[in-house]
């Protein structure tokens, strides 16, 4: 068959020729554009925009200047949060047993290092981003130290220096009452704290000074050294200029001094309490598990940079992407538990359980995806199915005793056996499911095993270590479980079906229907009677099931308004082709429709993780409960609620905007070939 | 109805070919609007036949109702020995073995042309990657563009998209090729690019239905031209017979105003 003539004219060349940039503005201009309304239209205009500038500037430099004079005061003890450091993280998480915590941080990293290194590389930094950032950054350390107010004086006993209305200095005497020096009785009204003079609170600033305009020099340098075009068009890589910056931080644990506080309990007298070392080096203990989590990055990172572009990447990819998956469990079971197995019980029960299972399932995968099993394969999933469903309901009404592990692994049998018909075929093809299954059930049985025996490892609450560590987990698992059930929900909700419709439905409003703090009361008192005789669940896992049952109702409306955005056309083109319903659902509409939910379904994740402070209230020991309720109990810092409540915002927002960035940076790697 | 001596010729060589398409009285409402009054049509092994007719005059709806896009409510469609009935398995053994080719081209966005490609032979057809990629690298020289495989639609003019459009559906090997309006969408100057891609596809014995505008095409390629009006098949005929003589009113109404 002759082909048709070639027609290379009408490709369309990816921007050959770039477009011509504006040239950057300089500061004064910019500063006249950007504040003072352009010094464009009526005087009127421009007086109004110039006003309006300087009202909120006005406004900003205060709030800023009360900040600053907050965290810089003499009076805001610090060192509660300082001690309490492990507390506000980690709870009480025995000593002994911390290197579980650093293994799994460090499994983590492991994780992070290699997918950073296998990340498409973006464009990075531009030097005109970098000077910018330097100098706003220069900027606001500079007038943070003309803007703080002096420091107040102490006396040699720490309380601040007193004195009159007039600016007399007041003292204490012996028995603690205020008085002139010359011994006189004070006034008791009119009283001020004597601050240092204005040059005295400079001069003692000048470190900061100098930071604040060498960060302006460097932008000085790189905005004239550098010619406008190679200003924007010389790019530092991203990544490695973040791993360096947390180098650079990690390393002046070695040479400057943090000081070390600590809260900890002599072997010899059992007597436990802070110890504060100001202007000392940070305890080895901080300082060594930090350095090799920053060397394990490191090396995980150049792994992940070795391994680009090799033939196995894809491979490596689907692998990574599955240690993301196990790590949150691996993790939480490495962290919880140091199971003490009884042997003689692994051996006679759960490993012949697993056995069965395994070899028993693995013929069945095989069997049912035979080549023209046909009819018989649905009837024997759904055979399969009902049996676990009756186990529960047998459970329910307390009819015959059973393994819990066993009514959850034939569910996870049917729910496989459904699976089959996809994966009839070849030997090839069924081996696929095959593996599948025994994976699914041998990680499964291990998990089980591992919950169901009693551990070493003693926290504090019987639930889990606290903390923020808390906060991560209930996030990650609620993202983790309630992303699926979402999808499913919203799948369920755009389902041909009148009956899923309206499952769907019935389902996501009630959820949206109702408070999150509400249903979160809800479950912690009522979900123990929804479950079968003898099984109980632990506050924290009520309380997660709670959060992803309420997230996957919002998620699932996300999800709807992406897959509606989906035109008609694809869906006739995959029926077209002879694509499955599956297949369409999962190559074709779910893709796209979720590529267009990005946006929402990161701000739902965003705010799930906020949403993780109402733990605090139903009795979890979180983030938020350690800064507010157990740090001011504690006697050294009674009351002392701000700066532990200020140190776990900056925590949150740290977080909620590392999640937004990393959002913005999908978003843009998936626009690729979008129409 | 009384037929000239060249359709005799062209109907009785067909008639020793096998029926790949039959349709009895079709019939399809949209609620209470009825979209196909009892169309028959018998299409053979081979055949190209291009429909015409006004909008609305039921077009879109037969050809998508012969590979189950739109259902019918009563009729006989059987293809290729298979009737379609609510048996999904029959659905889908048609729907591997018909292929379609859309106005607004509907290529996956999200994935690159290779991908489109190969899509449905390697999950439909169960082939291999390597060989589902060898035949995508295959199709996109018949249809000329080889050298786009890894772009994504969204980097391709209408015409480039509508001969992946093309590939993609002949990736599933069908045995019939539909076609919507395939040039409706395009600009004047890729028309020729895709038209050119469906004569060689027709020369090379492709049974094809071409629902179509492009009165050059239809004079040129189509063994047999059926024209249909509010629903009904009016006439049909050979190209030299419709365009010259034709018998009904409503035809000579409808070439008329087009041509
Ligand atoms: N989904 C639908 N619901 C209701 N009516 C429909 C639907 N699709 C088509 N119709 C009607 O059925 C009739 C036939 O439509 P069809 O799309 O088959 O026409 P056509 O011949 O392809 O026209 P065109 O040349 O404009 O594409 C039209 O009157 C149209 O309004
Ligand atoms: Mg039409």
């Amino acid at each position: 068959m002759e082909s048709t003539p070639l027609d290379t004219q009408t490709t369309v060349e990816s921007d050959v020729a770039t477009r011509p940039e504006e040239a950057s503005l300089p500061p004064l201009e910019w500063m006249q554009r950007n504040l003072f309304g352009g010094g464009q239209g009526s005087v009127g205009a421009v007086a109004r925009s110039t006003s309006l500038t300087v009202v909120f500037t006005l406004l900003g430099l205060f709030a800023y200047q009360q900040l600053l004079n907050f965290i810089f005061s003499e009076e805001t003890n610090w060192n509660s949060v300082r001690v309490n450091l492990r507390l506000l993280f980690t709870q009480a998480y025995p000593e002994s047993d911390y290197h579980r915590i650093w293994v799994s941080l460090g499994l983590v990293l492991v994780l992070s290092g290699v997918g950073l290194g296998l990340m498409k590389v973006g464009r990075g930094i531009s030097m005109k981003k970098i000077a910018t950032w330097c100098v706003g950054w220069g900027v606001l350390v500079v007038l943070g130290v003309f803007l703080r107010q002096p420091s107040v004086l102490v006396g040699d006993d720490g309380t601040p220096l007193l004195a009159d209305a007039d600016g007399v200095a007041l003292a204490r005497d012996g028995l603690g009452a205020l008085v002139y020096l010359d011994g006189s009785p004070a006034p008791s009204q009119g009283l001020s704290v004597v601050r240092e003079s204005y040059g005295d609170a400079i001069s003692s600033r000048s470190g900061w000074l100098l930071i604040g305009l060498v960060l302006i020099g460097i932008a000085a340098a790189i905005w004239f050294g550098f010619g406008d075009k190679r200003r924007r068009s010389t790019f530092l890589p991203a990544i490695p200029l973040s791993i360096a910056g947390i180098g650079a931080l990690i390393s002046t644990t070695w040479w400057y001094n943090w000081g070390n506080y600590t809260f900890s309990t002599d072997e010899e007298t059992g007597v436990s309490g802070f110890n504060f070392e100001p202007s000392v080096k940070v305890a080895e203990t901080t300082r060594n598990p930090w350095t090799i989590m920053f060397v394990v990055l490191v090396v995980a990172y150049v792994l992940g940079r070795r391994l680009r572009g090799r033939a196995f990447e894809q491979h490596f990819r689907g692998l990574l992407i599955l240690g993301w998956f196990l790590a949150p469990f691996v993790t939480f079971f490495a962290i919880l538990r140091g199971p003490e197995f009884d042997w003689a019980y692994v051996a006679a029960v759960d490993l012949p359980l697993w056995l069965a299972f395994g070899i028993g399932g693995a013929a069945l995968m095989w069997a049912l995806t035979k080549p023209g099993i046909g009819e018989v394969g649905r009837v024997l999933a759904v055979l399969v199915l009902a049996i676990a469903a009756f186990t529960w309901i047998a459970a329910f009404f307390g009819w015959f005793g059973m393994l819990q592990k066993v009514r959850l692994s034939f569910l996870l049998l049917g729910l496989t056996a459904l699976l089959a018909p996809n994966f009839i075929g070849e030997a090839r093809q069924r081996l696929t499911l095959v593996y599948v299954w025994t994976g699914t059930i041998t990680i499964f049985h291990v998990m089980a095993t591992i919950i169901n025996t009693p551990s070493s490892i003693e926290v504090p609450t019987e639930d889990f270590a606290g903390g923020f560590m808390v906060s991560i987990y209930v996030t990650v698992f609620t993202l983790l479980f309630s992303f699926p059930l979402g999808v499913l929900l919203a799948l369920a909700r755009t389902s041909r079906l009148p009956i899923f419709r309206l499952l769907a439905t019935v389902y996501i409003e009630a959820f949206r229907g109702v408070p999150l703090i509400t249903m979160l009361f809800f479950f912690t008192v009522f979900v123990n009677l929804f479950l079968p005789e003898g099984m109980e669940l632990a506050l924290l896992a009520a309380v997660t099931i709670a959060f992803v049952l309420f997230s996957a109702a919002y998620l699932a409306e996300n999800v709807r308004g992406g897959l509606q955005a989906v035109r008609r056309g694809q869906y006739e083109a995959s029926d077209a082709l002879g694509l499955t319903t599956v297949q369409r659902t999962g190559f074709i509409v779910l893709p796209q429709g979720l590529r267009v939910s990005i946006p929402p379904l990161v701000g739902q994740a965003i705010a799930t993780y906020k949403e993780t402070s109402l733990l605090a209230i139903v009795g979890v020991f979180d983030f938020l409960r350690m800064a507010r309720d157990i740090i001011p109990n504690q006697p050294e810092f009674l009351g002392e609620r701000k700066p532990a409540l200020l140190f776990i915002c900056v925590i949150y927002f740290v977080g909620a905007y590392a999640m937004s960035k990393y959002s913005q940076r999908l978003e843009k790697n998936l626009g690729v070939g979008e129409r | 109805m009384s037929i000239n001596d060249a359709t005799v010729a062209v109907t009785e060589e067909l008639a020793t070919r096998d029926d790949m398409i039959i349709c009895e009285g079709v019939d399809k409402w949209y609620g209470d609007f009825q979209a196909l009054k009892g169309v028959s049509a018998t299409i053979k092994e081979r055949e190209v036949v291009v429909v015409l007719g006004p909008s609305g005059s039921g077009k879109s709806t037969w050809i998508r109702c012969i590979n189950r896009l739109e259902q019918h409510q009563s009729g006989r469609i059987i293809v290729d020995g298979v009737e379609l009935t609510n048996d999904t398995r029959n659905i889908e053994k048609i729907r591997s073995e018909v292929g379609m080719v859309f106005q607004q081209f509907n290529l996956f966005p999200h994935l690159t042309v290779r991908d489109n490609i190969t899509l449905a032979p390697i999950w439909v057809r169960k082939k291999p990657r390597g060989e589902a990629e060898a035949l995508a690298t295959q199709l996109l020289e018949r249809v000329g563009i080889p050298e786009q495989a890894d772009k994504f639609p969204g980097q391709l003019s209408g015409g480039q998209q509508q001969r992946v459009a093309i590939a993609r559906a002949l990736a599933m090997e069908p045995r019939v090729m539909l076609f919507d309006e395939p040039t409706s969408a395009l600009d004047p100057e890729m028309i020729k690019e895709v038209l050119d891609v469906m004569k060689d596809l027709a020369r090379g014995g492709m049974t094809m239905i071409v629902v179509t505008h492009e009165m050059g095409f239809a004079r040129e390629v189509a063994d047999r031209i059926i024209f249909m009006e509010s629903g009904e098949i009016v006439e049909t005929g050979t190209p030299e017979h419709f365009f010259t003589s034709p018998e009904e009113d409503r035809t000579k109404l409808f070439l008329s105003q087009i041509l």
